[in-house]
């Protein structure tokens, strides 16, 4: 059984790389993706959401080529403005930015670089063999699953990246994610048909379009943001020969394994992205060292730390994706919107519609991760020149992509109505603290939330027993009440107590 | 983001709206059928399309109230008081002159007029040109004097247009297209207004060249991937369409 699963693996994969076209498309949109992370103010979200309308026209393994590739190279590209200039081209790679500046002004960017390519790539490569041996396990679990657990999935989905996202307070985030839930209600309902918020235009009847809502969602508050602030890009510092630094990682696999699997935890929570990851791995191996005092000062360890967490955040977002239909990150969430415009509808029964997607999705990020490699080796030096571009150059053409991208999906004039008020509310949203991802999120599985909800009633006859009663509902039901518990003051200063508590007879007994 | 102070100060606002947000919901959900027939289908409660927007109004409003109360927590009625102090304040006057303000308006300007009034109603490639030229003239030429004149000599110009699509219909008549011509019109026009303003100075030439080039070049590039690559019927298709499609479909290539 997994000797014919490693065997189809490879298979896939031998298919792949054989195909020219796919090679070249491959390369290609690792190249743009790397292009995207690498430039301040654009992230592999935006990449993934743009480059999804030109993916329309393509074959759905095609098309996952394509976004998967740009995902890969845009989670990676963040780490050339995070090293060169300081300023981190994705949220990703802030804590690269951290030791990689440092590793930059001592003369040692090209050094730098070179780790961040092959750790990248080791990070990308691991979180597929979890994609790949995770992925059944889940699935078949997720079989057994009835409406109820579906509702509770996604309600935990909601408040668990609301939770982890907010950069302010938590409740903020719940808020994001209900006003998500709430846009989701927006159109007939699918058990009676009932038009709900339709204010009587006949284009609301169908309900609201999620690329366009998610293009406009991630797209235009980043415009309106890096043009009213006035980014001013810093000289990129000189970069040097590009070593893949080899010895550099075999000494530190181990590091590089539990930066990995740090990256695959959180991509796999629903909503949390790269960004997180990287936070969370760069903070580990400093607690983690026998000289946390080197960090923050030009430290290798710091860079290989985050970018092997964030590019391993990438394989991780892609189980609960695939297996569960909750995308396990931001991008994955427009990977989502995508794959539904393919026809291709992520969740436990994938493995039996589409046998050997999950597969092919593994097989695709092992082909990129190696691009990736290729392409960050060969071309750095000529990917640097984007950090020239000015800002107010290139905002306003992806304003002009993001319009026309919106419009494309359905090719409807309303996607835009719909998409630049999103925009913009979601811009104000964002400066006074409320996160976009719970939002997204919400949209996206809200229609999961409502329907399973209702279904579960009808089947109850009305009583929310049967959540007490089932073992994985009783499960995500105390693991929700347990997180909104954890986040009151209460159970944060009884926390404090037990803490205190604990250590004093710890130092007592000493 | 803003600082923690002026954070507790906003979410006692937007707690505010969040609340009476849910309120909407809630008071909009009640009135789908709960229990009463739709679709000649007897209804009962647990079916009903109002449940779910009940549940998240519900969740809205107590979320709402939650934010207010940590606000209030936070900078108490005073803070509140203050808030509207200000908002009445010449201080609230200066804020919305300030340079970032402005630009957040120009930005704004630009992106509305472009999806509301062009892109419906004026040939891709010419409403994306002047949408890009605009814009970079605005923000990459970057000269703050600058922009707030521009920006009212871009809104006459929008008005015009305004004014001209009343009259399409019966000015097509004589001049096919009359929305198309006097967007390109009104490009040359802002085009020569920029550079009479910044003559003379050599970097803002140059960069005035590069923003001539990359508005003209960038809307052709998309434009001609999406409408003759992919196949995509863009927004709307004019002037310059129909002489692309003159061109592209012509008979000499077969």
């Amino acid at each position: 059984m997994l000797l014919d699963r490693i065997y189809a693996f490879f298979e896939i994969v031998g298919s792949l790389a054989a195909d020219p076209v796919t090679l070249g498309i491959l390369f290609g949109s690792v190249f743009l993706g790397i292009m995207f992370g690498a430039m301040p103010g654009l992230t592999s979200t935006l990449g993934v959401a743009l480059l999804t309308a030109l993916t329309y026209s393509m074959d759905t393994p095609m098309a996952m080529v394509c976004l998967l590739a740009i995902y890969v190279g845009g989670t990676y590209g963040g780490s050339y403005a995070a090293i060169l200039i300081n300023i981190p081209g994705t949220a990703a790679a802030a804590a690269t930015a951290l030791d990689g500046y440092p590793l930059a002004l001592k003369g040692e960017g090209g050094r730098a670089i070179g780790l961040t390519t092959t750790s990248s790539a080791i990070g990308t490569a691991i979180s597929m063999l979890f994609v790949v041996a995770i992925s059944p396990i889940i699935s078949s679990f997720a079989l057994q699953f009835t409406s109820f657990e579906f509702f509770l999935l996604a309600f935990f989905g909601i408040l668990i990246s609301g939770t982890l996202t907010s950069p302010d307070l938590v409740v903020k985030g719940w808020i994001s994610g209900f006003l998500g839930l709430f846009l989701a209600c927006v159109g007939r309902d699918q058990l009676q048909f009932y038009p709900r918020f339709t204010f009587g235009i006949p284009e609301l009847d169908s309900g609201i379009e999620v690329v366009p809502v998610l293009i406009g969602a991630f797209g235009i508050p980043q415009i309106v943001e890096v043009l009213k602030t006035q980014v001013q890009i810093g000289k990129a510092k000189k970069l040097q020969k590009i070593v893949p630094e080899i010895g550099t990682v075999i000494r530190n696999f181990p590091a590089i394994v539990r930066s990995a699997f740090i990256g695959v935890g959180i991509g796999a929570v629903p909503g949390i992205g790269e960004d997180i990851a990287g936070w969370v791995s760069y903070g580990t191996a400093k607690n983690t060292s026998k000289h946390p005092e080197t960090f923050g000062k030009g430290e290798y360890k710091g860079v290989l730390a985050s970018e092997t967490a964030n590019n391993a955040c990438v394989g991780g977002a892609m189980i609960p994706l695939l297996n569960l239909g909750i995308p396990g990150s931001p991008p994955a969430a427009m990977l989502l919107g995508a794959l539904m415009l393919h026809g291709v509808t992520p969740g436990p029964m994938i493995t039996f519609e589409h046998p050997t997607f999950i597969m092919e999705v593994a097989a695709i990020l092992l082909l990129s991760s190696m691009a990736m490699w290729v392409v960050g080796m060969l071309l750095a030096k000529q990917v640097v020149k984007v950090l020239r571009i000015p800002t107010p150059l290139f905002m306003p053409i992806i304003g002009v992509l993001c319009i026309i991208g919106s419009y494309s999906l359905g090719l409807s004039i309303f996607n835009l109505y719909l998409m630049l008020p999103v925009g913009i509310v979601c811009y104000f949203l964002t400066s006074m603290g409320y996160p976009i991802a719970p939002l997204v999120i919400g949209v996206i599985l809200g229609p999961m939330a409502d329907e399973n909800i209702r279904r579960a009633l009808m089947v109850s006859q009305g009583s929310f027993m049967p959540i007490f009663q089932r073992p994985v509902s009783l499960i995500l039901f105390i693991i929700i009440v347990f997180t909104v518990i954890s986040q009151t003051p209460w159970y944060k200063k009884g926390l404090e107590k037990v803490k205190i508590k604990l250590f004093r007879s710890k130092n007592s007994a000493m | 983001m803003m600082d923690k102070e002026k954070l507790r100060k906003a979410d006692f606002f937007s707690g505010g709206f969040i609340t009476l947000f849910g309120m909407f919901v809630i008071v909009t959900s009640l009135g789908m059928p709960m229990k009463d027939s739709w679709g000649g289908v007897q209804n009962v409660w647990y079916v009903s399309p109002a449940i779910f927007p009940l549940f998240v109004g519900a969740m809205l409003v107590i979320l709402g109230g939650m934010l207010i109360r940590t606000a209030l927590k936070a900078i108490g009625f005073s803070g509140v008081a203050t808030v509207v102090q200000y908002l009445l304040s010449s201080d609230f006057v200066g804020f919305l002159r300030r340079r970032e303000t402005v630009r957040f308006y120009g930005i704004a300007l630009l992106l509305f007029t472009f999806v509301f009034l062009m892109v419906p109603r004026v040939d891709f490639f010419l409403a994306a040109v002047l949408f890009l030229f605009v814009f970079f003239c605005m923000f990459y030429l970057d000269k703050s004097e600058l922009l707030v004149k521009l920006m009212f000599f871009y809104c006459g110009g929008m008005a015009a247009l305004l004014l001209v699509l009343l009259v399409a219909e019966p000015l097509a008549t004589v001049l096919p297209h009359p929305a198309d011509w006097f967007v390109l019109a009104f490009t040359v026009v802002f085009g020569v207004v920029v550079r009479s303003r910044i003559s003379g100075e050599r970097q803002l030439d140059r960069k005035f060249t590069t923003a001539v080039l990359l508005a003209v070049t960038a809307p052709f590039l998309v434009g001609m991937i999406f409408k003759y690559f992919l196949l995509v019927p863009l927004p709307f298709e004019g002037l310059i369409v129909e002489l692309l499609d003159l061109v592209w479909y012509a008979e000499i290539w077969e």
